[in-house]
C-alpha cells in the first residue's frame, strides 16, 4: 500500500479540521475568553480572571437549578430507558398493527418542543386542563403544578420523557432487532425461561445500544431548556429553574456575558461528571471488542 | 441515436442559468424602491402604522423612494437582538424601538445623540411630545430616542360580572377593590368559575402598582430602594390575602400578561391590571365574549390616601434610536421625523398605541374612537415607570419578583420578603 506524506495528505485533511476549527475550537476559545472577562453591551471587556467562576458556584440559585438539573437529567434519563426497553421488547416480541403503533410511538420526535409544551400546558392546567378535570371527576389528586415546586418537577420529567422516549426506543429495538434469533432458539432448547433468555441473551447484548442511548440522553437532557422555560420559566420562585435557564438568563436577561460564559462551561464540566461512569463503561466495551 | 434528456442538466446548463438568476437579481433594484430602511422592533409598533391604502407611511415612502422593513421580536429579545446590532463594527438597521427603562449610560453611547439633529431639522411641535418621556430618553444631557409609544396601566374590569354579583359600580378604593375581587370569585350565571382578579406573576407592574396605591414604591427615580417598607408590607399582605381567598388564580405563579388577556375575554377573571390601549383587543367581538362590557378606570389607591396623593400607576414608554453604527442616518432621522409627527401620531393612536402627544388626546376621532382616552390622559399625568433604568436593572426586577412570588404563595413570611428584598437589591443598585 502505498503511503503518503503529511505534507500530501494535509491538503485533502484540511477542510475538515478548518470545518472543526471554525465551529467549534474558535467559539469553544472565545467563550472561554469571554468566561474570564466582564463584559456587557456597550462596555469593553474586562479582565476579570476565575471572579464569573466563583460568582456563579456561589450563587444559591445555580446550585439549586443544578440540583434541579440533575434531578431532572437522572430520574427522566433512567424512566426513559426503562420504557424504551419494554416497549422495543413488546415491538420485537410480535405486535398486531405494527406499523401503525409504531409511528404512533415516534409521533413525539416529531412534535415540535413549543408546540409540546404548549399542549401539555393545556392538558394539565390546573384550572380548566381536560387530564386535571378527569383526574378530579374520578376523585384522584392533581398534579398542582403551578403552585407546588415538586408537583412542576414531575410534570417536566413526565414531559421531556413522553419527547424523548423514541430516541432512546429507536436505539434499543434497532439493536433488538439485530440479535440472531438462533440465540433465542439455543436457549429455548437448553430451557430457559423468557426471563433467563432475557437476562443471558438480550441484556447483555443490547448493553452497548444501552449505553450510547444512556450517554446521548444525559448530554442531551443536561441542556433541557425549553420544557422548564415555557411551562413554569423556572418558578414559582425560581424552583424549577434548571442550569440552561440559569444561563439565559444571564445572558439574554441581565446581559452578563462574563457570568453567562462561565456557566456554560460549568454546565459542561457537570455533564461530563454526571456521564463519566457510562462513557468509562462504554470506553471498556469498546476495548473489550477491540480485543 | 444519441441517448441525452433535454432536461439532463449539462455544465453549459447550469452555469447560464446561474449568470441569467444573478443578471435577474442584479436587476432588482430597477423595480424595487430605491432605498430600504430597516427598522427593528415589536409587532405592535409596525401594526399601529397600517398597511396597505391605510399606510400612514404611503407618503413619505414615496416622497423618500424607501421602503421600510420591520423585523419584529418580543419585548426583551428585541432589545438584546437592537444592542447586538448596535455593538457590531456597522449595521442594516437604520430605526430601532427601546424601552425606557433599558438605557444605561453604557446602551445610550451605542446610539446617535439626536439632539444636533432636533436643531438642525426639527420634529414639528415637538414640545407637544410629554416632557416626562423625553426626560426618560435624555441620558447625560443627551436625547438618545424619540418617545413613540407609552402604555399606562388601567385597571379593567366586567361590567356584566359586576352586575351579576350585584356591584353597582367599580371600586374608588384599592381596599373596595379587594373586597371586590374576593365577591367576584364565583360561578358566573353561565358556569364558567370566575376569579376575582388576574395578574402576571412575572412582571415587576403589578406589586408595584399596590405599593404605590398605599404610598411606596420599588425604586424611585432617584433611586431610592423602598423608601416605604411599611407600604410594600401592606401591598403584599393585600397580594396574598387575595391569593388565600382565591381572588387571584391558584395558577399565579405561571401566569403570563397574554393568559390576563384571554382570561377577562372569556370571562374567567373580572379584574386585571393591563396598559388602557388593550381596551380594543379585550372588546374585540372576535375574541371576547364580553365585547363592549369590559371598562377601564384608573387605578385606586388605599382610602387613607384618597384626595391627598394622586395614584402614580406605572407607565412604559418606546422611543425610536439610530444605532451609531447604521449607514444611512438621514433617511432614518427622516423615519422618525414623520413618525412623530402630529398626523401619524394620531393615526397610529386610532389604531391603539398610546399616543406620547398631549395634543392627540383632545382630538375629536380619539374621543369617539376610544372611550377610555380621557382616563388614559388622567392617569398620565402622574404616571411614572416601573424603575429608572440602571445597569443592574433587570437583575433587581428579577430578585424582587422571586420575592414578591414567595410571600403571596405563603411560603415566607411578608415581613421578611421585604426585608430581603431590600438587603438582596441594594449590592445591585448603581453606586
Amino acid at each position: 500500500m502505498r503511503t503518503k506524506s503529511l505534507a500530501q495528505s494535509l491538503p485533502l485533511i484540511a477542510p475538515v479540521h478548518m470545518l472543526i476549527l471554525s465551529v467549534i475550537v474558535i467559539p469553544s476559545a472565545f467563550v472561554v475568553w469571554l468566561s474570564v472577562t466582564k463584559s456587557t453591551f456597550g462596555q469593553d471587556p474586562s479582565f476579570v480572571g476565575l471572579e464569573n467562576y466563583i460568582r456563579v458556584l456561589s450563587d444559591p440559585a445555580f446550585r439549586r437549578a443544578l440540583w434541579n438539573t440533575i434531578v431532572i437529567v437522572v430520574c427522566a434519563v433512567h424512566i426513559e430507558l426503562a420504557v424504551g426497553l419494554l416497549v422495543a421488547l413488546l415491538f420485537a416480541s410480535g405486535l398486531w398493527f405494527r406499523r401503525f403503533l409504531l409511528v404512533a410511538v415516534l409521533a413525539p420526535y416529531a412534535v415540535s418542543e413549543v408546540i409540546a409544551v404548549v399542549m401539555w400546558r393545556f392538558l394539565f392546567d390546573p384550572d380548566a386542563g381536560p387530564i386535571t378535570l378527569a383526574l378530579k371527576a374520578l376523585g384522584l389528586p392533581i398534579l398542582d403544578w403551578s403552585f407546588e415546586p415538586t408537583h412542576a418537577m414531575v410534570l417536566i420529567a413526565l414531559l421531556t420523557i413522553w419527547l424523548h422516549l423514541p430516541f432512546t426506543f429507536i436505539i434499543l429495538y434497532a439493536a433488538r432487532l439485530a440479535i440472531p434469533s438462533d440465540l433465542y432458539e439455543a436457549a429455548r432448547i437448553d430451557g430457559a425461561t423468557p426471563f433467563q433468555a432475557f437476562r443471558r441473551v438480550t441484556f447483555p447484548l443490547l448493553g452497548p445500544a444501552v449505553m450510547v442511548a444512556l450517554l446521548f440522553r444525559y448530554i442531551f437532557a443536561f441542556r433541557i431548556f425549553s420544557e422548564v422555560w415555557l411551562l413554569t420559566g423556572g418558578g414559582p420562585a425560581r424552583s424549577t429553574e434548571v442550569v440552561a435557564v440559569y444561563l439565559y438568563q444571564e445572558a439574554f436577561s441581565y446581559n452578563a456575558f462574563g457570568s453567562a460564559a462561565a456557566t456554560a462551561w460549568i454546565m459542561v464540566a457537570a455533564s461530563l461528571v454526571l456521564a463519566s461512569g457510562y462513557v468509562f463503561l462504554l470506553r471498556k466495551q469498546v476495548t473489550g471488542n477491540a480485543h | 441515436m444519441k441517448n441525452t434528456s433535454t432536461l439532463a442538466l449539462t455544465r453549459r446548463r447550469f452555469l447560464g442559468t446561474t449568470m441569467g438568476a444573478a443578471a435577474v437579481l442584479a436587476s432588482r433594484p430597477s423595480w424595487a424602491a430605491a432605498k430600504t430602511l430597516n427598522v427593528l422592533s415589536h409587532k405592535v409598533h409596525e401594526t399601529v402604522l397600517g398597511t396597505g391604502e391605510t399606510d400612514l407611511l404611503k407618503n413619505w415612502k414615496t416622497a423618500n423612494d424607501a421602503a421600510v422593513t420591520f423585523t419584529t421580536f418580543d419585548s426583551n429579545p428585541l432589545q438584546d437582538r437592537l444592542f447586538r446590532e448596535a455593538s457590531l463594527s456597522e449595521t442594516d438597521y437604520g430605526v430601532g424601538f427601546m424601552v425606557d427603562n433599558r438605557p444605561t449610560a453604557e446602551i445610550a453611547s451605542l446610539f446617535e445623540p439626536l439632539d444636533e439633529k432636533l436643531k438642525s431639522d426639527p420634529i414639528e411641535d415637538f414640545a407637544d411630545i410629554a416632557p416626562g418621556l423625553v426626560q426618560g430618553m435624555t441620558i447625560n444631557r443627551k436625547l438618545i430616542g424619540i418617545p413613540v409609544r407609552h402604555a399606562t396601566q388601567g385597571l379593567f374590569y366586567n361590567e356584566a360580572l359586576l352586575e351579576e354579583a350585584g356591584i353597582s359600580a367599580p371600586p374608588t378604593t384599592l381596599e373596595e377593590l379587594v373586597e371586590q375581587a374576593k365577591k367576584l370569585t364565583f360561578t358566573s350565571k353561565a358556569g364558567t368559575p370566575v376569579t376575582g382578579m388576574i395578574l402576571a406573576s412575572d412582571l415587576a407592574v403589578f406589586p408595584v402598582m399596590f405599593a404605590r396605591a398605599f404610598g411606596g414604591d420599588f425604586i424611585t427615580k432617584d433611586f431610592a430602594l423602598v423608601p416605604d417598607p411599611v407600604a410594600m408590607e401592606k401591598a403584599l399582605e393585600t397580594l396574598r390575602a387575595m391569593f388565600a381567598a382565591g381572588a387571584l388564580p391558584r395558577s399565579y405563579a405561571t401566569t403570563k400578561n397574554d393568559d390576563q388577556v384571554t382570561w377577562m375575554q372569556q370571562g374567567r377573571a373580572a379584574f386585571t391590571v393591563l396598559p388602557f390601549a388593550r381596551f380594543a383587543q379585550l372588546n374585540n367581538p372576535d375574541q371576547s365574549k364580553y365585547p363592549g362590557k369590559i371598562k377601564a378606570i384608573e387605578f385606586p389607591v388605599s382610602a387613607a390616601l384618597v384626595g391627598k396623593t394622586p395614584m402614580a400607576s406605572v407607565t412604559e414608554a418606546w422611543a425610536m434610536v439610530i444605532p451609531k453604527n447604521t449607514k444611512d442616518k438621514a433617511l432614518a432621522w427622516s423615519f422618525i421625523k414623520e413618525v412623530s409627527s402630529k398626523r401619524v401620531t394620531l393615526g397610529m393612536a386610532l389604531n391603539g398605541n398610546g399616543p406620547v402627544r398631549v395634543s392627540t388626546y383632545a382630538d375629536p376621532a380619539l374621543i369617539q374612537k376610544s372611550p377610555v382616552a380621557a382616563v388614559e390622559a388622567k392617569a398620565l399625568a402622574t404616571a411614572r415607570a416601573t424603575f429608572p433604568p440602571f445597569p443592574e436593572a433587570a437583575r433587581a426586577q428579577a430578585t424582587m419578583l422571586e420575592e414578591v412570588q414567595l410571600a403571596v404563595l405563603g411560603r415566607k413570611p411578608v415581613k421578611e420578603a421585604v426585608a430581603a428584598i431590600i438587603q438582596r437589591v441594594k449590592p445591585l443598585m448603581p453606586a
